[in-house]
């Protein structure tokens, strides 16, 4: 497959005279390849913002290597820019004007045909409401409007930074079967979000960064197995006994309520095994399987953060599953 | 020449725009009404009259400057009192004088185009100087503070192409507006001064000297536009242009000007760019700076004047509006758009 975003080793530190400087990005990279749906989550904070930017050109990075479809950015931006669709943050329009008239000043800027503004109208959901004033549009159709603007080139890429901000219920599902329409039709999308559970459920690729370092990559699958504890509920008549009786098996078990959480046990069969032999019966059993949030919160929340700059994959690497983080090049004095 | 054409409608799409023009149509709408309501076609009775005041004022000048030179010679009738006589008889020589009464001085409640027509043209410079300096400012200043320039960028991601394209779309309505706006203002007072007043003497001089003022102003117009562009991209705010603005009229053009005045500096007004403004304007202007006489050596007459000319003054607007523009293009081209 292609890479279509390639970003190796990009720095950027914001210097303030108040402030003093702020690393921002420190060594980053991230691997997009085409026809992914690729999730790129961090805290607030992290890097996400100033990693678009700065691979769209509107930041200047201090190092490191980018390229958008093939082409160095942000020097060859250019060249690609008619065939990239991307929104950052939230961008503002004209309140006066309306939904129609904002995508047709779009398009004329960037030399798109008119006759795009009515299909993303429609892609979007905004075909009825085009005539609208912006500023009468709530939050969510602002940021219809936004994706809208960001479709109109028929775009091979589209970045979207933080999508569903003020979409309802309804309008995030829109939203997800929008990109998965696009997808398939062979549009690579790159999306940022705080929202995991919908990363979770749109995206195959996950790069997830924390304090301007990649904290993880690869697909989601993979991220999530990687973090996979072995843990299992067990429900059991004397979930005391039935710990104790585990932990001689060397398993490590803790009663929580009227279950028990058993860690370490790759195989179910040993657990309803190591009961059964002392006569006692397992009424249920179901493996604990991690998701995108308490992996994102592990990484970047109660991650450790060395201070040395280095290429943090490896905490997400879990041990004996290193096909399960693509790019796995680990630099630096840790390496 | 599409960015352009984008660029002319949120141009013409911004409120504060549409707001300042209309404010010109009102301020255009209010002159011209009570002009029109204060005026009335002179009769012939009234011009007779305004025309032999104007002889008689004439004449009682050349008979005080007569009298002046007999002084000199010393043919003054004795018991001559009917007018003060300067030491100089070239002070009251009406062949010197900048004005010579004429008709339209002695005809009240008649608005005269030839006399009227240099302040109008000035009051309506002003305005569009201020209009150009406001739209230039806030036009970039809000497209940077609410992410406009950002969402263009990331269609067009060049950034002098973008800034070029916009400043010169600015230019270029500015300009047209300002033409446009000009000559129906003087036509219109043209109408009035025809129709309801008087057109007055209105010689091929008088259009070529009103003609140098419009060009002049126009210029004017276009440096301030393109000032307050600057400067707002310079600060990233419509603010910054207001502030700055504010900051120059009171540190500098009031501060400076008084400290100047306390160490008694050298003609201090050649250091005010509203000086040049006005020499620029007028073609010249003159100062009277008392520093000029008392270092001098004590020989000959010194009057203590000196004078600012359109060339300089016309440099030193075009280098410090040509500096600033240039100095918002080299930081926008390498400035983190966040």
């Amino acid at each position: 497959m292609s890479a279509v975003i390639e970003i190796e080793g990009l720095r950027k530190t914001f210097r303030s005279v108040r402030h003093g400087p702020r690393v921002a990005v420190d060594g980053f990279d991230l691997l997009v390849e085409a026809g992914q749906i690729h999730g790129f989550l961090g805290p607030n904070g992290s890097g996400k913002t100033t990693t678009l930017r700065a691979l769209l050109g509107l930041v200047r990075a201090d190092g490191g290597r980018m390229t958008v479809l093939g082409e160095p950015s942000p020097e060859l931006l250019p060249r690609v820019a008619g065939r990239v669709g991307a929104i950052v943050e939230s961008p503002q329009f004209f309140g006066n004007f309306t939904g129609r008239r904002t995508l047709r000043l779009l398009a004329r800027a960037g030399g798109v045909s008119i006759s795009r503004v009515d299909e993303a109208l429609e892609l979007v959901g905004l075909r009825d409401r085009g005539d609208e004033r912006v500023k009468g549009y709530s939050l969510g159709m602002k940021q219809r409007l936004a994706v809208a603007s960001a479709l109109l080139k028929d775009p091979r890429l589209l970045i979207l930074d933080e999508p569903a901000n003020g979409l309802d219920p309804a309008g995030i599902r829109e939203m997800r079967d929008l990109m998965r329409s696009l997808a398939a039709a062979g549009v690579t999308v790159l999306v940022s979000s705080h929202i995991l559970g919908e990363i979770q459920l749109i995206c195959d690729h996950v790069t997830i960064i924390s304090r301007g370092r990649r904290v993880a990559a690869g697909r989601v699958d993979e991220v999530l197995a990687g973090h996979d504890r072995h843990e299992f509920l067990v429900r059991v008549a004397e979930p005391v006994r039935a710990a104790e009786l585990l932990g001689a098996a060397e398993l490590t078990a803790a009663v929580e309520g009227d279950a028990l959480v058993v860690s370490g046990a790759t195989d179910p069969t040993v657990i309803s095994r190591v009961l059964g032999e002392q006569g006692l019966w397992v009424s249920e059993l179901t493996p604990i399987r991690p998701d995108l949030e308490s992996v994102f919160l592990e990484l970047t929340g109660g991650g450790e953060h060395p201070s040395v700059p280095r290429q943090v994959d490896d905490w997400a690497r879990p041990s004996g599953a290193d096909d399960a983080v693509i790019d796995l090049d680990v630099r630096g004095v840790d390496a | 020449m599409n960015l352009v054409r984008a660029e002319l409608e949120r141009l013409s799409a911004r409120r504060f725009v549409q707001l300042m023009v209309v404010l010109l149509a009102l301020a255009f709408a209010v002159t011209a009404a009570t002009t029109l309501a204060g005026s009335h076609k002179p009769t012939s009775a009234e011009l007779s009259s305004a025309r032999a005041q104007a002889a008689e004022m004439l004449q009682r000048k050349e008979d005080t400057h007569q009298a002046c030179l007999a002084r000199q010679n010393g043919t003054l009738p004795p018991g001559y009192t009917d007018e003060y006589l300067p030491a100089d008889c070239s002070e009251v020589d009406p062949i010197r004088q900048d004005r010579l009464p004429i008709a339209a001085d002695y005809l009240p409640g008649v608005f005269s185009f030839e006399q009227q027509a240099r302040p109008l043209l000035y009051f309506l410079i002003a305005f569009l100087v201020l209009f150009g300096f406001l739209v230039g400012a806030s036009y970039i200043g809000a497209d940077l503070n609410s992410g406009g320039v950002v969402n263009l960028l990331l269609w067009r991601p060049r950034r002098l192409t973008v800034l070029g394209a916009k400043l010169g779309t600015l230019l270029g309505t500015v300009l047209a507006l300002a033409v446009a706006a000009s000559l129906v203002y003087l036509a219109t007072f043209w109408v009035i001064g025809q129709t309801a007043g008087l057109a007055g003497q209105l010689s091929g001089d008088f259009w070529r000297s009103l003609g140098a003022i419009h060009g002049r102003g126009l210029v004017l117009v276009l440096l301030a536009t393109a000032l307050g562009f600057a400067i707002a991209t310079l600060g990233r705010h419509t603010s910054a242009a207001l502030g700055v603005a504010a900051a120059y009229a009171v540190v500098w053009e009031l501060g400076a000007r008084l400290v100047m005045e306390i160490v008694d500096a050298r003609r201090p007004d050649r250091w005010m760019l509203s000086s040049h403004i006005v020499a620029w304007l007028n073609g010249e202007v003159r100062f009277w700076d008392n520093q000029l006489c008392t270092s001098s050596s004590g020989t000959g007459s010194c009057s203590g004047f000196y004078s600012l000319t359109w060339g300089p003054s016309l440099v030193v607007l075009l280098v410090i509006t040509g500096g600033l523009t240039m100095a918002a293009f080299a930081t926008f081209r390498r400035r983190d758009l966040i």
